[in-house]
């Protein structure tokens, strides 16, 4: 009967993460959700203005959503403002300054305000102007925190202005295969606006009339004209754009982040005495997130008509969805829980990454040199995976360490099981490293004529593999037992940490696409908590819980429960 | 004595390989830690293009400089080099040909032409660079990393980049930043010229400063000096690598007579014309040459970007390539990712020049090229096989 319940929460509880209903959109008289789903060029890439606000948004503000008083303005009304009304927009707070001896040049009585308005940085321009120009004649590596928040303000302001006047993103679509995205000409708009055909500059220009006079239906008659155009002239790309829109609103990485968390609990309950109905639950609940999970990647690969992995955000978010679809199968197998524990909590935790990592639009063009979806698919995605079963390798030597030491759950087959588990994902982890690691030397043969450059990237590919390597060789040749296995696999964690974002930090070589400075902060705290707990893999047997007390058998044990499992 | 003996056992022990793989492991994160310092190219080669790595503490930390004493480790070359040993005598002692092995042995044979390959690459492979400006011809490949002081007698410019002519020009004679820096404050004999040059003094990586007063010097400028590079990070602003350039104060000689003091800087792109006996020469300190058979003409250099970006979408060079030695005369489209391979060298597009009037192509003669490609298939074929059995093994086992 508590199973029941139990059950019946979990679904619940799931049906309740994937149904709940999407931010709600931009309700009041504008049809803004319909202006936001129109198709824009931005950054080299033909994009709705849903994900323009949003990432502008993001960058400027490091927020979702501004807070104004006691009011909160989301993403697509605000570029509205931006762009139809910019001067209301200027007096928002916007600008997130973290510097405090930038923040200094705007205090005002005193007061440093969190977040800076427009009006507020204007009278400065001139002195941001002179301060980022020398900035910029510092090489990166070398610049103080002033200099690198005064590249980014000046930057920030650029990307500001660009908006408010229109120039970015281009709002005038190709109509003839000859043309190309182009920004909107205001002149030429409001012109073209009083004669009698009309064309899409004037479409934008009455939408702008209409939204500073207040006019609504003026505004929503606009769009929904101009959209009908559209749907003659590229019905594809304003397709696209609806789509986008919809997996904008639904987060699917958020929703499937969250599922992971459920199927954590579900697996623990199991282990803390639950049925075996706990287990699978936890297990069917996972590959419902999963299957979440697959189809926002699914989604990004065909917006973008490119394999998974594009740069660091959706590495991480491949890293996660990689190393759930691995546990779904160890839990197939192992029908111990571990699968799911493990797995979900990379998955879990690399999502959470994710979120952190997404700076500006996650699906930015490729420079020239990463323009090949040959390479990306096989060297970017066979590297992927090897960091995910790394990963797995680790989690599942952080559970025997913690099983062992701190409960009494570590049994002889227990023991045995886990290093099965540890030494088979081992063995897929250099399969996946070393081809993807080669892989890419051969890439970078064909692209700068070097296999291998030893630049911090593939350095840090090359030390996933030999330290894969060297778990199996250790074992082969017997210098270490099951625990040496767990605590060693735990190494890779560190390793592989490493090589995906500290090589990223250096700031050399051709691969440092990325710098970062708060992740420093998070990676060497990732390295102290793996060292912590190898530390407590090396400590002597007397101490584990598991072993101290070999007495007794212990409840809900590991024995493999006799019935048949999903997934 | 049988095969067993103890130093074999010893090689082909796996605690050896384990030792190695650690070894090896901190090399490479030491090695990655110390480009911050020391730059990408130094650190190849003093880590792991050497025998015994010297490693300075101090480069190690974040914006650390070098303590002046260093610590040995085993470098690049001797770590390869017993894992090579390591694997051979593994394979001698212990494996034996089987059905069931075989995956294995793929595998190591694969990794063994991987360490080769590095190998021949580290020993053997050249890279220099080719820049043409659109419109003209070029017919040799510069060394970045080298310099060489060229005179001339031709009219011809020995440094202008867009000489017409398919050989090296008779009458150049050039001598190597090596030499030049060994001879430095002794005189250099030109047996084919009326003069020798004395090398008073040379600065390997230098800058150039301007004085305020004329010095008694010929040149483009008696108001420039060239002094040792001070204060210089070894990344640029771009965060390139940045290249030591050098210059030199020479004097030319006939006899005891001086004809002159020249400052040459590998900076100048152009040569200094030097009158001696009525005729003209032409020398340059100028990033050593290699004259190729047969010469490149650069049609058309593209720059694509993303619409309303900067950001580069595709770079490409439409070459004609001439080989009259061969009867090669075609058009090549060099881009991203589609090199051109000819005469054992690949012509990579690596750079542009200012405005996009001419590219900069890498060119990279690497006999061991095709090793990794073989390797890879062996150890992926290798592994997956190996690992494959196994795992089949396993499943059928736990699913009883």
């Amino acid at each position: 009967m508590k199973d029941r319940a139990l059950l019946l929460l979990a679904a619940a509880g799931l049906v309740a993460i994937l149904c709940w209903p999407s931010a709600p959109g931009e309700t009041g008289p504008f049809d803004l959700e319909a202006w936001a789903s129109l198709p824009v060029s931005a950054d080299g890439r033909v994009k709705p203005l849903d994900t323009v606000a949003r990432t502008n948004l993001l960058l400027l503000s490091n927020r979702q959503q501004l807070r104004l008083g006691d009011k909160s303005l989301s993403a697509v009304p605000w570029l509205a403002e931006v762009m139809f009304a910019p001067e209301r927009a200027e007096e928002y707070n916007v600008f997130r300054v973290q510097d405090p001896g930038i923040l200094e040049m705007f205090s005002r009585d005193g007061s440093q305000p969190q977040r800076l308005r427009l009006k507020d940085i204007l009278p400065l321009g001139q002195q941001i102007f002179d301060q980022a120009r020398l900035a910029e004649q510092v090489p990166a590596g070398e610049r103080s925190l002033y200099q690198r928040g005064m590249l980014e303000l000046f930057s920030h302001l650029q990307r500001y202005i660009q908006l408010s006047r229109l120039e970015q993103p281009y709002l005038i679509p190709p109509l003839t295969p000859q043309e190309e995205w182009r920004p909107l000409d205001f002149m030429a708009a409001m012109s073209q606006a009083q004669s009698a055909s009309p064309s899409v500059p004037a479409f934008y220009f009455r939408m702008r009339e209409a939204y500073r006079q207040s006019q609504p239906a003026a505004f929503n008659q606009a769009v929904a004209e101009y959209r009908q155009i559209l749907s003659t002239v590229m019905p594809r790309q304003l397709w696209k754009a609806g789509v986008e829109v919809g997996f904008n609103r639904y987060e699917p990485f958020y929703r499937s982040m969250l599922v992971y968390g459920l199927a954590i609990g579900l697996a623990i309950l199991f282990w803390l005495g639950g049925s075996w109905q706990a287990r699978q639950a936890g297990a069917w609940v996972m590959l419902a997130g999963w299957l979440v999970h697959t189809m926002g990647l699914a989604t990004r690969v065909a917006l973008q008509g490119r394999p998974p992995v594009t740069n660091l955000y959706s590495s991480a978010v491949f890293v996660g969805w990689a190393c759930v679809g691995l546990g779904l199968f160890l839990e197939k197998y192992f029908r111990n829980g571990l699968g799911i524990v493990t797995s979900a909590t990379v998955g879990f935790l690399s999502l959470l990454v994710a979120h952190h990592l997404a700076e500006g639009d996650t699906m930015q063009m490729m420079q020239a040199v990463l323009d090949t979806n040959f390479w990306l698919a096989t060297h970017v995605v066979a590297i992927t995976i090897g960091y995910s079963a790394t990963f797995l390798a680790g989690f599942l030597g952080i559970t025997y360490i913690v099983q062992g030491f701190f409960t009494r759950r570590l049994t002889r087959a227990h023991s045995q099981n886990l290093a099965r588990m540890i030494y088979g994902v081992v063995c897929f982890a250099l399969l996946f490293s070393f081809v993807g690691t080669v892989l890419g030397g051969i890439w970078a043969d064909q692209s700068w004529g070097r296999f291998w450059g030893w630049d911090p990237k593939e350095n840090g590919a090359a030390l996933i593999v030999l330290m894969n390597a060297l778990v199996l060789h250790a074992r082969w040749g017997g210098l270490i037992q099951e625990r040496g296995l767990a605590t060693l696999a735990v190494c890779g964690n560190i390793v592989t940490a490493w090589s995906w974002f500290g090589t990223n930090m250096l700031g050399v070589g051709l691969h440092s696409y990325g710098f970062m400075d708060s992740a420093a902060l998070w990676l060497a705290l990732f390295v102290a908590s793996q060292l912590l707990v190898m530390a407590i893999g090396t400590l002597p047997l007397d101490h584990w819980r598991s072993f101290a007390a070999k007495a007794a058998p212990t409840p809900g044990s590991d024995a493999t429960p006799q019935v048949p499992t999903p997934a | 004595m049988t095969l067993r003996a103890w130093p074999l056992k010893l090689l082909a022990s796996l605690r050896l390989t384990v030792t190695l793989f650690a070894l090896l492991m901190i090399l490479i994160f030491v090695g990655t830690l110390a480009q911050v310092e020391l730059g990408i190219w130094h650190t190849v080669n003093d880590y792991f293009r050497s025998p015994v790595a010297w490693i300075d503490p101090g480069v190690l930390l974040p914006a650390g400089r070098p303590l002046g004493w260093a610590v040995p480790f085993p470098g690049g070359f001797a770590l390869g080099a017993l894992l090579l040993v390591n694997l051979a005598a593994a394979h001698a002692v212990r494996f034996k040909l089987s059905w069931k092995r075989s995956g294995m042995i793929l595998v190591h044979a694969g990794v063994m032409l991987l360490l080769v390959g590095e190998l021949v690459t580290a020993t053997t492979a050249r890279e220099g660079q080719m820049a043409i400006d659109e419109g003209s011809w070029s017919n040799y490949v510069y060394d970045l990393r080298a310099t060489e002081l060229a005179i001339s007698a031709s009219p011809d410019d020995p440094a202008s980049p867009t000489s017409t002519a398919t050989t090296a020009p008779s009458g150049e004679i050039v001598i190597p930043d090596t030499q030049l820096a060994a001879s430095a404050g002794r005189t250099i004999p030109l047996p084919d010229l009326p003069f020798a040059v004395e090398v008073q003094q040379w600065i390997a990586d230098s800058q150039l400063i301007q004085t305020a007063t004329a010095q008694d010097l010929h040149g483009p400028s008696s108001m420039v000096a060239a002094i040792p590079a001070q204060g210089q990070s070894t990344f640029t602003a771009q965060g390139q690598e940045r290249l030591a350039l050098p210059s030199a104060y020479i004097s030319l000689k006939r006899g005891q007579e001086s004809l002159g003091r020249y400052l040459v800087s590998a900076y100048w792109e152009n040569s200094q014309p030097v009158q001696v006996d009525g005729k003209t020469y032409q020398i340059a300190l100028r990033l050593e040459r290699h004259y190729k058979p047969y010469r490149i003409h650069l049609i058309d250099f593209k720059h694509d970007k993303f619409v309303g970006t900067d950001v580069p979408r595709n770079f490409s060079s439409l070459i004609r390539l001439e080989d009259l030695q061969n009867g090669e005369d075609r058009q090549v489209l060099i881009k991203m990712n589609h090199p051109l391979r000819y005469r054992g060298e690949t012509f990579y597009q690596a750079a542009y020049k200012p405005g996009d009037t001419g590219t900069i192509l890498q060119v990279v003669r690497n006999p061991g090229w095709l090793l990794p490609y073989a390797s890879c298939a062996m150890v992926g074929l290798g592994m997956a096989g190996h690992f494959g059995i196994r795992l089949a093994g396993s499943l059928r086992k736990e699913v009883r």
